[in-house]
């Protein structure tokens, strides 16, 4: 409600012989103005109005907040408004018949524009997923940065032991793999730039990639899908929020961070995985970890680097994307689910061909 | 129409996708009024109180809210009137992953300057006034339908809006909280002069609270009558409305 303020809302409290304490509330009162402090002691108040201009609810919360637990309140000599918006408060009870959630179980539809191909939605929501950011860049944008702190651990950090293991595993793999065609030439001692290289290059950010669909992207496609199901994102948007905005920006802002994190991590373990298999037999620990950093360069860090931000957010917007179509009921959760992990793998391999071509245009 | 109306209509056509379901609706509602909408079920009461406060584009025609034509008001406009709204859904709609206390917060938080302290004493004010003083540390999945219902009319009432859109508000209340509940709606208004649009097949409530009552008919795919919910029960009505009031249990 817009009211006109006049005079900041005030309360003085003064103890009478007998021992009543008399709260004299005044000024205006509402929603964003600072409220004054009290305190009261005993168990006898009158609460009486001094040019009390206007209020909002903040005030019945202020006097309820203030005096619900005293025994003796006496409003009697507050407008009758005023004290009927308290009474309210303290006698209100209500009992329930029976569970009786009917309506949006029956409704199937979507959330957001049904019309045009996937396609179209899908660049649609890329449209809007941009311009949230640029929102949020310029301070407009309503995110939900508890939902932020929330993701950066659970698919981050969370996420550790499984890209550790992972990338363990194909570092191992690709060394395995290489000695076996290394050893034919007698030069196995390149090992270590084969997996290194590989590592950097390539391998960190997709195997972090495709964890981050397989975790991630289905994780968000059913939070948002079943959201979209109990209308929690209509009541979003019903207070003027976007949920772009608010669920997809924190979350895809969060994992674009945690992915280059998570692939710097996973290449360095990979690289560990290739000297175990490497010196076994064929190399010296000296040996593998002088040719790895030999092999590793700065653009070669750079380009794994890129392309992880690339896959972090391709695998967050997938999850998003899915999710804030996803048909209303069980069914269509699931499906998004699905669909998210297909559509973010798709588009991280896709997208690394084309870094391929892109690098090898700039000669990176 | 008039100039104090605060909410109109004007040939509205509302429906799913392209399939119209109601159409050649007029309404015009002076501020500080209650509107009830009835109708038999899925005739498109939650789809016409969707498109009144702005959530789905119309299908045909114009709806305006406080002046505004909220389909075609962009950004900051649109998204200041639609904070001066309240929207309780039929479903509820509470945010799963937060407690009660936390989504009547929510918005709070999102638009108030006020400090934490303060939002914390306007949520439990608030919480208080549906009843559920006792259970605003629960998560939704942990309370009732009823219990749901009832701190979703506590987070449309977080931010004291201009105009409140509460879709079946007494479903799952038993006739005396029911009672309350329309006591509660009737201190509201008196008290802030808030409008009300609600949606619900309770006859004797709608008498008790209601200034104003539209009958969606679906065998006509448009409203049947719109005026004063006692002039309903009268002679002269058209007889399927008669009918729908006189009757004294509904599905
Ligand atoms: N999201 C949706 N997509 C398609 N059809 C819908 C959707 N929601 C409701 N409907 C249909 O529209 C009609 C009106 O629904 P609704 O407005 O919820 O009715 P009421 O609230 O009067 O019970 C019903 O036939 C329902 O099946
Ligand atoms: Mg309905």
């Amino acid at each position: 409600m817009s009211h006109a303020p006049t005079g900041l809302p005030f309360a003085r409290t003064d103890v009478l012989a007998d021992g009543t304490a008399v709260v004299t509330i005044g000024g205006a009162w509402n929603l964003d103005s600072a409220l004054p402090a009290i305190a009261i002691k005993g168990d006898r108040v009158k609460v009486v109005a001094e040019e009390l201009t206007d209020f909002d609810s903040s005030l019945p919360a202020w006097l309820y907040a203030h005096f619900k637990n005293i025994r003796q309140l006496d409003l009697t000599a507050l407008p009758a408004r005023l004290q009927s918006l308290v009474q309210m408060a303290e006698k209100a009870t209500f009992s329930d018949t029976h569970a009786h959630d009917t309506g949006f179980l029956e409704h199937f539809g979507t959330w957001g524009v049904e019309s045009g191909s996937s396609w179209g939605r899908a660049l649609e929501h890329i449209g809007h997923t941009t311009l949230g950011f640029l929102r949020m860049l310029v301070g407009r944008a309503k995110v939900n940065w508890a939902d932020f702190k929330l993701e950066l651990q659970t698919a981050g950090v969370d996420a550790l032991p499984i890209v550790a293991l992972l990338g363990f595993l194909t570092g191992l793999i690709m060394a395995y793999v290489g000695l076996i065609q290394l050893r034919l030439v007698g030069a196995t001692v390149y090992v270590a730039n084969l997996v290194s290289l590989a590592m950097t290059r390539e391998m960190g950010a997709l195997m972090t990639g495709i964890i981050a669909c397989g975790r991630t992207s289905t994780a968000y496609a059913s939070q948002l899908g079943s959201m979209n199901v109990s209308q929690e994102t209509d009541a979003l948007r019903a207070l003027g929020i976007n949920p772009i905005e608010y669920l997809a920006v924190p979350r895809i802002l969060a994992v674009t961070l945690m992915v280059p994190l998570l692939a710097v991590f996973a290449t360095f373990i990979g690289i560990f995985g290739g000297m175990v298999v490497a010196c076994a037999g064929d190399l010296s620990i000296e040996q593998y970890l002088t040719q790895a950093v030999r092999a590793i360069t700065f653009k070669s860090f750079l380009v794994g680097l890129i392309k992880s931000v690339a896959f972090g957010f391709i695998a967050a917007w997938a999850g998003c994307y899915r999710g804030s179509v996803a048909k209303r009921s069980a069914l269509g959760v699931g499906e998004a689910a699905t669909s998210a992990a297909v559509l973010g793998i798709t588009f991280i391999v896709i997208s690394d061909a084309l870094f391929a071509v892109i690098f090898n245009l700039f000669d990176l | 129409m008039s100039s104090a109306d605060i909410l109109t209509c004007v040939d509205l056509a509302i429906g799913h996708g392209s399939h119209v379901i109601m159409d050649r609706l007029n309404l015009s509602l002076p501020a500080g009024k209650i509107l009830a909408i009835v109708g038999p079920s899925g005739c498109g009461k939650s789809t016409l109180m969707r498109a009144l406060g702005g959530l789905d584009a119309p299908l045909g025609g114009t709806t305006t809210l406080m002046g505004v034509d909220l389909n075609s008001a962009e950004g900051v406009r649109r998204q200041d009137i639609l904070r001066q709204t309240g929207f309780l859904f039929q479903g509820s709609a509470l945010f799963s992953s937060l407690t009660l206390r936390e989504n009547i917060e929510m918005p709070m938080r999102e638009f108030l300057k006020a400090p934490r302290q303060e939002i914390r004493q306007l949520a439990e004010y608030k919480l208080a006034l549906v009843g559920l003083a006792d259970a605003m540390d629960k998560l939704p999945s942990e309370i009732s339908g009823g219990m749901a219902k009832r701190a979703g009319i506590a987070r449309a009432m977080a931010l004291d809006p201009t105009v409140i859109f509460l879709d079946e508000p007494s479903a799952g209340l038993d006739p005396v909280s029911s009672g309350r509940l329309d006591e509660l709606i009737l201190r509201l208004r008196d008290a802030f002069g808030t409008t009300v649009v609600l949606v619900s097949h309770e006859i004797p409530s709608i008498l008790r609270t209601a200034d104003f009552c539209v009958y969606l008919d679906p065998d006509t795919g448009t409203m049947g009558a719109y005026g004063p919910p006692k002039s309903f029960l009268q002679a002269g009505q058209p007889p399927k409305v008669h009918a729908f009031f006189s009757q004294a249990h509904f599905d």
